[in-house]
């Protein structure tokens, strides 16, 4: 059978007495796995990179992320599956978007959290966030690279660095550069002729991260900006953009080491509130998946 | 949570008269076409036309949006983008125009009709810049005669008598081009007569529209109304056109009666702004209907005419109330705070739960500045909106699993935000 | 001699660097001053493509080109506005108003040209409900002397909105003292162009744009003066003709292209002998005539006097014969078509002239731009190579 036998409603298997929510945020690049304790405490996690099978990038995470809690996949009571490959988690009771997902995590991360800035390998997204984490407004850019990671690793490669050098050494720009394009194809030709001009590479990463800075504040402004903000996806990690965006907002925004499991964190909160409170329904079903009901046997253990 | 897809057309006669009535619609254009019937073509808009004065002289109106969107349902129009793309036409010019002169250019056939050339070509200017440079074309390639009916964009609140002036002397200019290629004098009788039925018939669309305002509404007034577009068009004046919209009526009267909508159950009542992405009806109607989402208003179904808000033909000034049709009454001649006005009506008075705007590529008419369309209702009017973006014509920028994204998110937001209030 | 001939060249090169700082300037300062030198006058903001700037200036306020912000500013408030598929001038227009940088006008008028254009005077209008919003309905029949009549009526209209503002009313004799001014302008500006098309060495295109953008963001009485001085100091300049081919120019309708990239192409090796920059405010090929009835005189002269526009849609003539008869008159060995990304009318019109330039067998160049460009190598790689093939035939 599949990796879990899912269920819900209100008779819970309990393991160890603690109730267990997972949340898998299938992302193009990259899918991540979050088990959170009854008490909204991360016990385990996992990131792997994607990869063409989609289904199993899910299941090896989910697998990864509970090994780390020390927890049986049957153990955890509710998955929510999230992200672009969301619904080929298919051992998952529910399917919500990662705009959900966000939010929710960035509320338990940043209680203050009034707006999300989400900037990722391939899209980039702003938020409004109401005080309960629930979604007030959103805007996603996804129509192309600008604003995103592999705007920045574009540009990594053509100054000849490895992505986790290119933020620090931004920050040492004098005179950053204005690029005239945000089309991560083009950034390349753009960033060659300023190499061939003579501008340093700080000077060009400035620039680099500026533009992106600008451009993602521009999409936010969309829903409007309001603090707290909270910074998260894969480029919430480079301390260059962080500064750039605190720079083009006025305003400082939370980073932390989680930020991109943030999505992976939101999905797991509606895991556990759906295991704990009940009051969703059993499941989505979509996509032809249909939520095994459990049959009643007595006591806890496996199945 | 969302369901799975259900079964979400409306399939009753009137889709089936319909398809029937514009069947023979386009009987008649292909008759014109091969020479066998001699009727003279007429090239129009659809944003309120005059299409009163061509019945009255029994010429054919033929509509190049409506062909354009036909070849999109039928996904045809991608080969045809791609000609004119070829002849020198921009990815960001408009797709309907470049489906339609792809088409001209490849005989005129399309799977549902042979298009007849124009015997002239009537630019009825109302609103839409792109209207103006596509028959210009047009009437360069066919070298057909063009009059251009320039009807002043309705730019100050009220009636502006200059601009019924002008637009009521241009008819008159008009009436006498078509009385010198008929070869005979208008029948101002025949005219009242059909004014007559073009009231009526909006008459009995402004009902059907305001049906929707009833829990459940009968029929999805964006995906349904936009499939009883082409009568309205096509056959507004003749009393083919009226016997339609009667069962239209009576079989939506019934439906409403009987509390029967279109979805199982109706959860969400939305107001869908801008045109619909032809090539991808279907899928599009189901990323709605999983949430049990309809549309009780829209504003594209009211490009060629707004009723529901009390205008009608008057048979005893026909081109005056012609004109007035033109200048005021519909969608695309309207200024972005009468749009707004319009759709905050929507909200109100159709009772519906938010706005969904979507923004197509190709016409900016529609969705140039929807941004801030978006920002008034969210930020001042506190109306849940969604705007999302795709195309009316062209396949390639239909994005299904963004947009599903887009949509889910939405109406997650909305469950959530329901729910909290109940709290 | 040398020393005059030099101070002259100083003169006319501080002239255009002058020129040039302001039409870049997103501040507006030069109009700013004036307004600061004559208190308790007023300004008013005029959108492309053509504005009859005469009504302003006889009711007694400033005319202004507000005509985007080039690449000079960031457009931060904006984009939530309007989407990535409109042009670039539609933005910038806004961003300038979402930034306060036209709180000192006391309106916009806005005109029929498209469809964006049109959409962005109800924003304005929306965003601004202090200033005075005005959008002209330009005739698009010209068949019958109908649209002319209704063009008077809609100067009318527009007049009057203005008087309220500015609390002057403009008699016949204002109207045809500010419609003989700007006759003067344009009288001095076609010769500009006549002389470019003669001698393209002695006054360059971007020469040529900057000041007649620096017009559109001056006083009408000292824009005079600048052009006079112009026409006073070219014959007396040092230049020499460059081996170069010649070219006219068109597709600009509203947003204005960076000055470096007229720059580039006239250095990659290009005379343009005629352009379309700024046309409306070159809008009459002859002086609009001085009647009793002004207004009625202007509106027949934007039917009748008026320069080939495609906004204009005079359907009395076919698109592209302007064009061919123009390449022909100038004797220009190409037709360089600049468009700006995103711009329905340009685009349009393309696809039409190609197909035109293609029969008349005259080469032909299309080089898409957007107003906010700081680098133009691509462009200038696509000049010089179709320079090249010219040259090298």
């Amino acid at each position: 059978m599949g990796l879990r036998a899912t269920h819900a409603g209100k008779d819970k298997e309990r393991q160890g007495g603690m109730i267990y929510g997972g949340g898998v945020d299938v992302g193009s690049t990259q899918t991540k796995a979050i088990i959170l304790s009854e008490d909204r405490k991360i016990v385990g996690r996992a990131l792997i990179n994607t990869g063409a099978n989609v289904s199993m990038a899910a299941e090896r995470a989910f697998r990864q992320a509970v090994d780390s809690a020390g927890v049986a996949p049957e153990g955890v009571a509710y998955v929510v599956g999230t992200g672009y490959g969301r619904y080929k988690v298919n051992f998952g009771n529910a399917q919500i978007t990662e705009i959900s997902c966000h939010a929710r995590g960035a509320n338990l991360l940043f209680p203050k959290t009034r707006t999300v800035i989400d900037m990722g390998g391939q899209d980039a997204k702003g938020i409004r966030v109401g005080e309960q984490g629930d979604v007030k407004d959103f805007v996603m850019n996804d129509k192309c690279a600008a604003g995103t990671g592999r705007f920045l690793s574009n540009a990594a490669e053509t100054v000849g660095l490895s992505l986790d050098k290119i933020g620090p050494i931004s920050l040492e720009a004098k005179k950053p550069v204005r690029l005239s394009t945000v089309c991560a194809v083009f950034v390349e030709s753009d960033i060659m002729s300023y190499l061939a001009e003579g501008k340093t590479v700080p000077d060009i990463l400035g620039g680099v991260h500026s533009a992106i800075a600008a451009r993602t504040v521009a999409l936010v402004r969309r829903v409007g900006i309001e603090p707290e903000i909270a910074f998260t996806g894969g480029v919430s990690r480079n301390i260059g953009m962080v500064k750039a965006l605190e720079e083009k907002l006025g305003l400082s925004v939370n980073v932390c080491d989680d930020s991109h499991f943030i999505g992976a964190i939101g999905a797991a909160i509606f895991a556990l509130e759906r295991a704990l409170g009940g009051d969703a329904s059993a499941g989505s079903g979509k996509t032809g998946q249909v939520p095994v009901q459990a049959s009643s046997q007595p006591g806890a253990g496996a199945r | 949570m969302a369901q799975p897809a259900t079964k979400t057309d409306y399939q009753g006669r009137i889709h089936n008269l319909q398809k029937d009535m514009i069947g023979r619609y386009y009987s008649r254009l292909t008759a014109a076409a091969e020479k066998n019937s001699g009727e003279k073509a007429i090239y129009m808009l659809i944003s309120g036309s005059p299409v009163e004065l061509i019945g009255a002289f029994d010429m054919i109106p033929v509509y190049p949006e409506v062909n354009a969107l036909q070849l999109a349902v039928k996904k045809q129009s991608l080969p045809l983008i791609l000609a004119a793309e070829e002849m020198g036409y921009s990815t960001d010019n408009c797709a309907y125009v470049k489906a339609d002169i792809g088409m001209y250019f490849a005989g005129r056939k399309t799977p549902f009709a042979t298009i007849p050339e124009p015997d002239l070509i009537l630019c009825n200017y109302v609103g839409c810049n792109v209207y103006l440079q596509w028959f210009e074309h047009l009437k360069e390639y066919s070298k057909a005669p063009m009059y251009n009916l320039d009807v002043p964009f309705f730019r100050t609140d009220g009636d502006s008598e200059e601009d019924l002036r002008y637009v009521v002397k241009q008819l008159e200019e008009l009436i006498e081009v078509l009385e010198r290629m008929s070869g005979k004098k208008l029948d101002y009788k025949k005219l009242k007569r059909i004014v007559e039925l073009s009231s009526e018939t909006g008459a009995l669309w402004s009902e059907i529209k305001k049906l929707a305002q009833r829990r459940p509404t009968p029929f999805d007034a964006y995906f349904d109304s936009v499939m009883m577009m082409a009568p309205l068009y096509c056959l507004r004046g003749t009393e083919d056109g009226l016997w339609f919209f009667q069962e239209a009526y009576k079989e939506m009267k019934q439906r409403a009666d009987n509390h029967e909508g279109p979805l199982p159950e109706e959860k969400f009542r939305v107001v869908m702004e801008g045109p619909p992405p032809w090539p991808y009806l279907r899928q599009f109607r189901d990323m709605f209907s999983r949430w049990g989402a309809v549309a009780v208003a829209s504003t594209y179904s009211g490009v060629g005419g707004i009723w529901e808000f009390g205008f009608r033909h008057d048979p005893q000034r026909p081109i005056e109330s012609i004109a007035r049709l033109m200048l005021q009454w519909n969608v695309t001649n309207r200024n972005f705070m009468q749009r707004y006005r319009q759709l905050k009506d929507y909200v109100e008075d159709w009772n519906a739960d938010a706005l969904v705007i979507h923004s197509v590529k190709s016409c900016r008419l529609f969705s140039a500045g929807q941004g801030d369309m978006r920002e008034y209702f969210t930020k001042q009017l506190n109306v849940p909106t969604l705007l999302i973006e795709s195309d009316l014509e062209d396949p390639r920028y239909f994005s299904e699993a963004q947009l599903r994204n887009r949509v889910d998110a939405f109406f997650e937001a909305l469950e959530h935000q329901r729910m909290l209030a109940k709290k | 001699m040398g020393t005059t001939l030099v101070q002259h060249t100083q003169q006319l090169d501080s002239l255009f660097a002058s020129c040039r700082e302001s039409a870049q300037d997103p501040e507006f300062a030069v109009a700013k001053q004036w307004l600061k030198e004559n208190p308790g006058k007023k300004a008013i903001g005029c959108f492309p493509v053509y504005c009859p700037v005469e009504l302003i200036h006889a009711s007694g306020m400033l005319p202004l080109g507000i005509i985007g912000a080039g690449n000079q500013i960031e457009i931060t408030f904006a984009d939530s506005r309007f989407q990535s598929f409109v042009c670039s001038i539609v933005k910038s227009t806004l961003e300038l108003g979402l930034t306060n940088r036209l709180k000192f006008l006391e309106g916009m008028i806005f005109h029929s040209i498209c469809d964006p254009a049109r959409n962005l005077s109800s924003v304005f209008q929306r965003n601004f409900p202090d200033m005075l919003i005005e959008y002209i309905h330009f005739p698009q029949n010209f068949a019958s002397p109908l649209g002319r009549e209704y063009l008077a009526s809609e100067y009318r209209r527009i007049l009057n909105g203005l008087e309220q503002r500015s609390g002057h009313s403009a008699t016949t004799e204002d109207l045809n003292r500010s419609i003989d001014l700007y006759n003067r302008i344009r009288a001095a500006l076609r010769e500009i162009y006549r002389i470019r098309a003669e001698m393209p060495h002695a006054i360059s295109a971007t020469e040529s744009f900057v000041l007649t953008r620096a017009g559109t963001l001056t006083a009408p009485e000292d824009f005079l003066k600048m052009l006079e001085q112009v026409l006073r100091e070219i014959p007396a300049r040092p230049t020499k003709p460059k081996d170069r081919i010649r070219v006219v120019l068109e597709g600009s309708f509203c947003e204005l292209p960076p000055i470096g990239l007229i720059e580039t192409l006239e250095e990659a090796g290009c005379y343009i002998l005629d352009d379309d920059f700024l046309r409306g405010w070159r809008w009459f090929t002859e002086d609009v005539p001085l009647r009793e009835n002004p207004l009625a005189a202007l509106a027949e002269s934007y039917s009748e006097r008026a320069y080939y526009s495609g906004t204009k849609h005079d359907s009395r003539e076919t698109k592209a014969a302007h064009l061919i008869n123009l390449a022909k008159e100038k004797k220009a060995d190409a037709v360089v078509f600049q468009a700006a990304k995103f711009c329905e009318p340009a685009l349009f019109d393309y696809a039409i002239y190609r197909k035109a330039l293609e029969d008349a067998k005259i080469p032909h160049l299309l080089l898409e731009f957007e107003e906010k460009t700081w680098s133009f190598d691509r462009a200038r790689s696509e000049a010089e190579t179709f320079v090249e093939s010219l040259l090298f035939d």
